[in-house]
This record gives structure tokens, sequence and C-alpha cells, in this order.
């Protein structure tokens, strides 16, 4: 591991500030990911900002009387007790499960709500210094590309990177249509939809997000959501825990009897940030909730899908994987 | 053996408080003073030459003692018996990941830190040997021996039914939880190394033949050690570059392996294109095995996993061909992988058989009894003792087999396909050489034992087994028995390696407790009617202390038998129909081994070689990018090992079996052939579950959807 130099903050401001005033600073929260990528050479901060410790980790309802107005994740919430509180268990079932799809629990137990959104991708060529990564290092190569890409994008990919968000939870941030609170070091803050936060890698993959150096996650707003009755998070894996997804799904639907009066779907393991399913969810709208309707929208969404040499199945796995989300969905709790 | 009463019993493990307590010191564990820390460096190209290592700016590094490359290492034998090569004996590049220098430092981050300071040049070699589909077409005739009877390919021609296929395997690796470690220290001209290490003797002899110093001037000490599955077995580099760095640093020097870079360092389980031929009558009878097996070896270097071994014993065909090609590549030397060759081979052989039994519309067990063989079908020698009926018989009665629906696709429950299958395995059963020293004491009465060899114990139970035979071979009770292995001080004993283990340290121990009871009644003058115990004569003659070695050997006519472990196993599997993801729901695995030293550690030797062969099935696949040779897998994020959401129920069964050929005590070894038949089973059981046959392992979702 190269030298750093390690500060405790003591504000969530003054951390902004001690970030701001050094361009090769990071934040170090929950440290399951930055900490390895620095073992492994891949992370070479200056300094590291420790914010674990500050008291930002509450889940609190939004609500003001009877309308029910969302949800606040703070930032430094750890991912396992966002799962398992009783708010998102109730009202957010698709994202409770979607975090406990993630990792392992011991990870969970680290890793922070904010530092979920920032986890790097999981692609190999990345992860190893030797090998070629735009992502990693500007102008050197996609190893991917050509290489060994079981794993990578079939959606919104540029031949400079095919990289994928490994998050399993901002997928269903995602369908959620969450909105991620940022704030610099002159004190404003944002609010930024998913797909302002997130990006496709396009001639920049070394950027995951648009956020600038100096910006700090502070928390993620849920709106209230109608999808706590259907909903449901499908993650197709190599192994039944602790492995990333080659496909996974987060679905909910809202019913009018037997009629999709608004439809959410939204994929992990197939782009550089979670996979808004636009085109399946615009088919579905005002149909009825059959599975016949499912398959034939997951087909759509996967119509426009571009594969390469080894993860060609992603097609069709994608396709049962919406089909199979939204059909949970529907029986949710039946 | 003296009177039987505590060997065979569940003895918990003698040294498991000591291990859950954190007390059991492994090979890093050892607090030696002054210590320093070793970082290796590897290649980032396959194959060309080194022209430049500019190590200037990491010489200079925070806490940097000493660099050692090709061009400051002193000069070893590369010939000395560590496998592999990466010696850093020159500037030649013969696979990616070939170490290339050592960084020693005050700590191991200084040590890592500067490693990644130093630049390396190379001048590359564009023919490098990396890509195994494309040069498998180039494969040669391996030095592994041909076993050809008859005609395979005239009764392939004429038989009724006949199965023609190719099953591939991908590499795979060890993984011990505790990676290679070594601490070297000198004292003037000795050396000991705290390495893990599967055969302790063998570690001493090849460290001071590649570092040219004689045997008895290194010590290996490894008392504890954390898994190895056979790449402890051949020691490899890192043992005498440790040595080198602690000479250069003059100091001791601890080195230890990352995990990434226990992808290239320590072997690998090659992967194998299996050609498998079966010809049978209608009723089912084999008229013909062929079992060809293509894989690829270290540039310099073969090794061959036996595929073939278990088409060799499993089964009465009368024709058949057994044969072995190889490519050498520019990657790392492969080498002994738990259950080597039976466990890849025996996945061909039994997706074959099955896919007989299936054209043959008969059941896979009814195929598998019909070709019982009466004597191995290979040498002809009769077998030592041979239950793999029964453990086919037994198996089905205890899994239910008869509930099976013989028709592929037919059983669903809800989102799942359930499907079942067999396989069956063997292992060889040898035992080797190995001394045993017992040393007596008698305090005022009170006898106690200490038992003396340089065996190694991988984790397995070798204390607990050689503590139980001991105790009875004494008449002691297990906690006046005290058992020092791991150190080749000792007097020197086989390798816990290839099923011998158990085997020849319990017999040399069991020889030396007759030795020492005969020594002592010898001793005493008197005449018995029944023979006393050793611990009676210790008391009786008041000796306050005695000892004996023992330097055993197998039994005289062994070579005369055919001697193997078998086994038949047993897989249910849930595949969900829209993912392709499947479960082991149940797993059985019956097995004829001899004699059963010590139920519960042989059960937890057998449910930890199925977890392998469910990962070996379901999950385990190490990649190359051919481009530059090098393992895109290299973390446990890429490389899967089963999780324990993978794992079903798991039930292991002896079947009891009295050998009294093998060796004396009738072990015949359990360490192998617990992986030996599982992939095989799951996947005969995916194909009862889906109808689909599944060849090329693993078997991940995509390949069943």
């Amino acid at each position: 591991m190269r030298p750093f130099k390690y500060t405790r903050a003591t504000t969530l401001p003054s951390a902004i500030k001690e970030l701001s005033g050094n361009a090769q600073s990071r934040i170090l929260a929950g440290g399951t990911n930055l900490l390895d990528l620095m073992k492994e050479d891949v992370e070479r901060p200056e300094a590291l900002i420790d914010i674990t410790h500050l008291p930002h980790s509450a889940v609190k309802s939004l609500s003001q009387g009877a309308a029910k107005s969302g949800v606040l994740l703070d930032a430094l919430g750890k991912n396992s007790e966002t799962a398992n509180h009783l708010l998102i268990r109730s009202q957010y079932p698709m994202l409770s499960q979607a975090i406990l799809a993630g990792a392992s629990a011991q990870i969970r137990n680290m890793a922070t709500n904010g530092g979920n959104l920032l986890q790097r991708t999981r692609c190999p060529y990345f992860y190893d210094v030797a090998m070629p990564c735009n992502k990693r290092t500007p102008g050197s190569g996609c190893g991917a590309l050509e290489g060994f890409n079981r794993m990578h994008a079939v959606f919104g990919w540029s031949d400079k990177c095919i990289a994928v968000h490994p998050s399993d939870m901002a997928v269903a941030l995602a369908a959620l249509d969450a909105k991620v609170l940022a704030q610099n070091e002159a004190g404003q803050q944002r609010r930024l939809t998913f797909d302002e936060f997130f990006r496709l890698p396009g001639d920049a993959p070394e950027k995951d997000n648009n956020l600038q150096h100096g910006d700090l996650i502070t928390g993620i707003e849920l709106p209230a959501s109608n999808f706590a009755d259907h909903s449901y998070y499908a993650k197709v894996r190599d192994r039944s825990s602790y492995a990333f997804a080659l496909v996974s799904v987060a679905a909910g639907l809202q019913l009018n009897g037997k009629q999709i009066s608004d439809v959410r779907v939204a994929m992990g393991g197939v782009a550089h940030k979670p996979w808004r399913a636009l085109t399946a969810e615009k088919m579905l709208k005002g149909k009825e909730a059959t599975e016949a309707n499912f398959k034939a929208a997951a087909k759509a969404e996967m119509a426009a899908a571009k594969p390469h040499e080894y993860n060609k199945f992603k097609i069709e796995l994608g396709e049962r994987a919406i089909a199979l989300a939204l059909t949970n969905a529907l029986n949710y709790g039946s | 053996m003296e009177a039987n009463q505590i060997t065979g019993t569940p003895l918990n493990r003698i040294d498991g408080l000591l291990k859950v307590t954190g007390k059991a010191a492994y090979a890093t564990d050892y607090p030696v003073k002054n210590l320093a820390y070793g970082y290796l460096f590897k290649s980032t190209v396959a194959s060309g030459t080194i022209t430049q290592i500019d190590d200037a700016v990491a010489k200079k590094a925070p806490g940097v003692i000493t660099i050692i490359t090709h061009l400051n290492a002193p000069k070893l034998n590369v010939k000395g018996g560590l496998r592999g090569g990466a010696l850093l004996q020159g500037p030649e590049i013969k696979f990616n990941g070939q170490h290339i220098g050592i960084v020693v430092a005050e700590t191991f981050e200084q040590a890592r830190y500067a490693a990644r300071l130093i630049k390396v040049q190379y001048s590359g070699d564009a023919q490098a040997k990396t890509d195994f589909e494309k040069l498998a077409t180039q494969a040669v005739p391996a030095k592994e021996p041909e076993v050809r009877r008859g005609d395979v390919d005239s009764a392939m021609a004429s038989a009724a039914v006949t199965v023609d296929e190719v099953y591939e395997t991908p590499i795979e690796h060890h993984h011990p939880m505790e990676p290679h470690a070594t601490i070297a220290s000198w004292e003037g001209d000795k050396l000991t190394l705290y390495n893990s290490s599967q055969i302790v003797n063998g570690a001493q002899t090849s460290a001071a033949k590649t570092l040219n110093i004689a045997p008895e001037n290194v010590r290996i000490i490894t008392p504890y050690i954390g898994g190895g599955f056979g790449s402890k077995g051949g020691q490899w580099a890192n043992l005498a570059l440790a040595a080198v760095a602690a000479k250069m640093a003059n100091r001791p020097v601890h080195l230890a392996l990352s995990r990434q870079q226990m992808f290239n360092s320590v072997g690998l389980r090659q992967h194998n294109i299996q050609h498998l031929k079966l010809a049978a009558t209608k009723e089912g009878k084999l008229l013909a095995l062929g079992h060809q097996t293509t894989t690829h070896t270290a540039i310099d270097d073969e090794y061959t996993e036996p595929c073939g071994d278990c088409s060799k014993v499993l089964y009465a065909v009368p024709n058949a061909l057994i044969n072995y090609k190889v490519v050498p590549m520019n990657i790392i030397m492969p080498t002994y992988t738990r259950g080597p060759g039976k466990s890849t081979g025996s996945f061909a052989l039994e997706s074959a058989m099955d896919e007989l039994a299936f054209k043959l519309q008969m059941d896979p067990i009814a195929l598998r009894l019909a070709n019982e063989p009466a004597q191995d079908p290979t040498t002809g020698k009769p077998w030592s003792s041979r239950k793999l009926v029964e453990c086919l018989k037994e198996g089905a009665k205890a899994f239910g087999w008869h509930k099976r629906n013989p028709q592929p696709g037919k059983n669903i429950q809800g989102d799942y396909l359930i499907g079942h299958g067999v396989a069956c395995g063997s292992y060889p059963a040898r035992q080797r050489d190995s001394s045993a020293v017992i040393k007596l004491t008698n305090d005022n009465g009170k006898v106690q034992a200490t038992v003396e060899l340089a065996a190694a114990d991988l984790g397995t139970g070798t204390y607990t087994i050689l503590a139980q035979t001991a105790a009875d071979g004494l008449g002691l009770p297990v906690a006046q028995v005290q058992i020092k292995i791991g150190d080749s001080d000792l007097p020197p004993a086989a390798g816990s390696v290839g099923s011998v283990g158990a085997t020849s340290y319990a017999n040399s121990v069991n020889d030396a407790c007759s030795k020492i009871t005969t020594e002592l009644m010898m001793k005493s003058g008197k005449q018995f009617f029944v023979r006393p115990t050793a611990a009676q004569l210790m008391a009786s003659e008041r000796l306050s202390s005695f000892e004996t070695r023992m330097d055993a050997k197998p039994l005289a006519d062994a070579d005369n038998y055919s001697a193997h472990s078998f086994n038949a196993n047993f897989a249910e599997v849930w595949v969900n129909r829209h993912t392709g993801m499947v479960k082991v729901k149940r797993f059985l695995a019956v097995t004829a081994a001899g004699k059963i030293l010590n139920p519960k550690t042989a059960r937890s030797q057998i449910i930890g070689g199925n977890v392998w062969g469910i990962g070996m099935a379901l999950t385990e696949e190490s990649v190359i990018d051919p481009r530059w040779g090098n393992f895109i897998t290299r973390s446990f994020a890429d490389y899967h090992v089963p999780v324990n959401l993978d794992v079903g129920n798991l039930e292991a069964i002896f079947i009891n079996e009295d050998d009294k050929h093998a060796n004396k005590l009738g072990v015949k070894g359990i360490g192998e052939v617990g992986i030996v038949g599982v992939a095989g089973a799951i996947a005969n059981a995916i194909f009862n579950a889906t109808g689909k046959r599944v060849r090329e392992l693993p078997i991940t979702p995509d390949k069943l959807i």
C-alpha cells in the first residue's frame, strides 16, 4: 500500500473542506471497496478522510401527518441496518431484498449507503494494474472489450469501457426513483436523480458518476412508494450468495385490479450504471399484469442489448430475469 | 494391534481446542525475533526476457533492506526438487506471474510498496503459448503410461449402443485457507524453515538440494497446516527464496503469498479435454472403453493429471484404450490437486456411463452392477478388498433411489426442476515407508507415551488418529499419549499426500507399539500367557523410561493386490427453471475405505471433499486471457468456491470393510476419494432434472437456460 495521510473528520463540513483541499484525497466510510483497491494499488489516494464514526446514519421518515412522503437514508447508515429497518422492509421491500442480495453479512455490516453507490466496478482488468483499463488508467485501452467479458455490459457501453456497476442496492434505488443528496464545500446541497448521478462510460470511463471532487453524498432520498405490495428483487449469479450479478432485476408493480397502473423495472449486471428498463416499463403501463405481457416486455427490453463474445447469454437471461422479477412482484406476499 | 477400544471411535480432535482458541501456531505465527518481511514481485508477460530492472527508487523507499533479482541472486540448483522453476536464476520468462524478484523490508506493507516502484522491461515473445483451446490440437503423447487391451475402435463400430463424447474441465486452484507462507532463519550454516509442508522430509531435501546445502542443515517446522490439497506437497520456489532472502538480508525473513499470488505461484489443476468412448451390448455389458485426455503442462516440465485412473479400475471391459496427450505452454506448472485425475476423470467416465444408461433405458446403478469386475481389469491382480457393489446398494437404499423418476425433466416443484444422479469413484490405497519413535515414561505408576514422527497434519485429524492408534497399541488412555509431528528432526515419515498419510503413519505407530511391547516383554525375562500391554509392563517392571524406533514398511506381498478405496455418490439437485441456478439439496457419499480410524474426522474429510466436488461441478473455474497468459480470475470474488447456501445436507456412510491385504491395519485412506465422483453425480442429477447434458464444467446458470 502506498503511504497516505489519514485524518479523522470531526464534522461532515470539515470532511468536505478537507476533501476539497486535495484532489488526491478520498473519503473513507465503510472502506469495504476502497481499502481493497488500495491494497491492489488500483486506488492511490494521498489522503484518507475518515468519516465512519460521524453520527450520520439514521433512516428517517419524511412523512408529516398521514400523508406518506418518503424516507431519507443518511449516507453513513450501514447497509445491513438499512436492509433490516422496519420502514424499509415495510415500504421498500425491494430495496431490502436488493441490499441483502449483495456481498456478505460481514461486508454489509461495514458498508455504508453512500459508499454503496460509489463502489467501483469489479471488472478484473480494472483490478489488475498490469492490464490495460481506461477506467483505471485513461488511454491505456479496454482489456475486457476483446477479452474475458462474461460479466460485462450489454447496454450503454462504449469501445472505451464495457464495465458494469456492481451494486445491487443501487438497482433497487434506481427502480424506486431515489435521489442522491450531495453537499459541497460552499455548503450547497444538490439533489440528483439517478439519471443525473450515474453516467455511461462514453469517452471518459474514469468517471463513474457526475459528482465533482469535493462533493460528499450526505443521504439518499426515497420518494413515497406505492410499490410495496408488489415488488421483487431477482438476482441471477454463479453461486447462491457472495457473487456479483450475472443479471439482476428490481421490479415493482402498482395495480388497479388486474391492470398495471405503474411499473418500475431496473437491471443490474448489464450496464455501467443501474439500468432502468424504460422500454419494458412503457410497454407494460396500462396493460394487464400477465406472464405473457411480462415476457413480451422483457423481450422488447433486451432486444436493444449488444453483447460481447462471452456474455451473449445475458440476453436470454435478462429476459428471463425481468419476467421472473415481475411475476414474483405480482405474486409478492401471496 | 492390541486391545482395540479407542481406534474406530469418533473421538474429538485432540488439537481442536488449540485451534479454536488460536493457540496452534501456523508457519508465520512463530515469534521469531528481528524478523524482516519479503514480498515477491512477478512477471507481467508470459514469455520473453527481462532486459532491464529499474529499482533505484524502490531501493530508497522507506524500510527497504534489500532487493533480490536474477542479477544478484545466488546460484541455486534448479533441479533440486522444487516445482515450477521461478528461482530467479536468469532473465528468461516462462509464464505470466513467474517470480522475478523479492523486496525485503522492515514491514510487509513497506516491502509491497517498494515492489510496486520497480520498473521492469521485457523483450517480448510473440510466440508465447497461452491459448490452450488452440494449442490442444498440437498436443503430443504424454509420459503418463498408456493402457491398451483389445481393440476399442472395432468394438465401437459393431456395438449395439455407444457413447462418444468430449468432456471438458477448467483450470482449478487449490486455495487452502492458509496461503503458502514461510519464515526462514539462519544460524551459521543451519537453516530453519517454518513452512507449511504436506511432506516434511520432502520439503527438507528439496530446499537443501536447491540451496546446495546438506539436508541435515535444514530443519522444517510445520506442526499445523491450514490445508494444502496437493499444493503444499511438492514445494515451490517461495520456500527456497525465503531462505535466499534471509541470507541476503542477514535477518530472519517472513515470506507469505497473497491470495492473488496463489493463482500463479503454487501450481494448479490443469484444463482437461477428455474424449470418452463407451460401447455396450443392449443388455448393458461393456465392450469397450476409450479415455483420451488432452491437457497442458509447463513449458519446460511435464505433469499430467491421470484422468484415466478410474477408467482403469471401475468396470469390467474387454477392450480399453486409456492414454494422454499434452502440450507445453507458458502457464505455471500443474500439480497434484485433490483427487488428482480421479476427480476430473470420473466426471467424464461417470457422465458417459450415465449417458450410456439413458441410451439403454437402464437404471444407472444396474448398469454399474452389471459391469462389476472380479479382479483389477487393467493389472489382472485380485482386489485387496472391493465393496463398490455394497456402496451402490446401501447408498441406493439410504438415498431413496427407487423414488427417482428415470425420465428427465419430469420432476417439477414450483420454480424448480428436481433431479437425482449417481456416480462412482476410486482412489488407490498405498502404504509408504514411515518411521516412528515411541518414548515411554513412568512417573510413580503413571505411564505416559510420546510418539514422534515427521508426519504432517493438514488439519484433517492426523494427531487424533495417531493418538488413538498409540493408545490402543500401548494400553494407555488417549490423554496419556502425546503426538509430536511436523518437524524434520523427528523420524522420517511419508507425506500427507495421495491418501497415504493415515495408512503409513498409523501402521508405523501400530508397528512401533507392537515392537516396544515385545521389547519390554523380553526385557522383563518373564513368560506371559496373555500378551500384556506396554503400559502394564512399564508399571510391573518399574521402568522409569523406555523407548524404541520402528522403521515400518508395507506388507511384503502388498504389490500382489490391487488396493483402492471405492465410493458411490448420490446427488439431489434443484435447478431453478427460470434462472438456471442449481442447488445441491442432498448429497450422500457411501465410501468403502477399509478400516475407519475415526468416523468423525473421516466424515469431515469426506464431506470436505464433497464440498470441493460441488465447487468443481458448479462454480470453480480459473480463466486465462491468452493475450497475456495471465489469470483473469485472480481473487475470491472472481474464483467462486461454493458458499454455505450452495451446499445442502451432506451425509457420509462408511461401509464396513476388513481389508487383509492392503496393509496390516487394513486402512485405505480417505483424503482423496471424497472428491472423486462428486461432479459426475451432480452433472448426472442435473441431466435427470433438466434433460440437459452439460459436458463442460463448471455448470453455471448460463449453461442451463
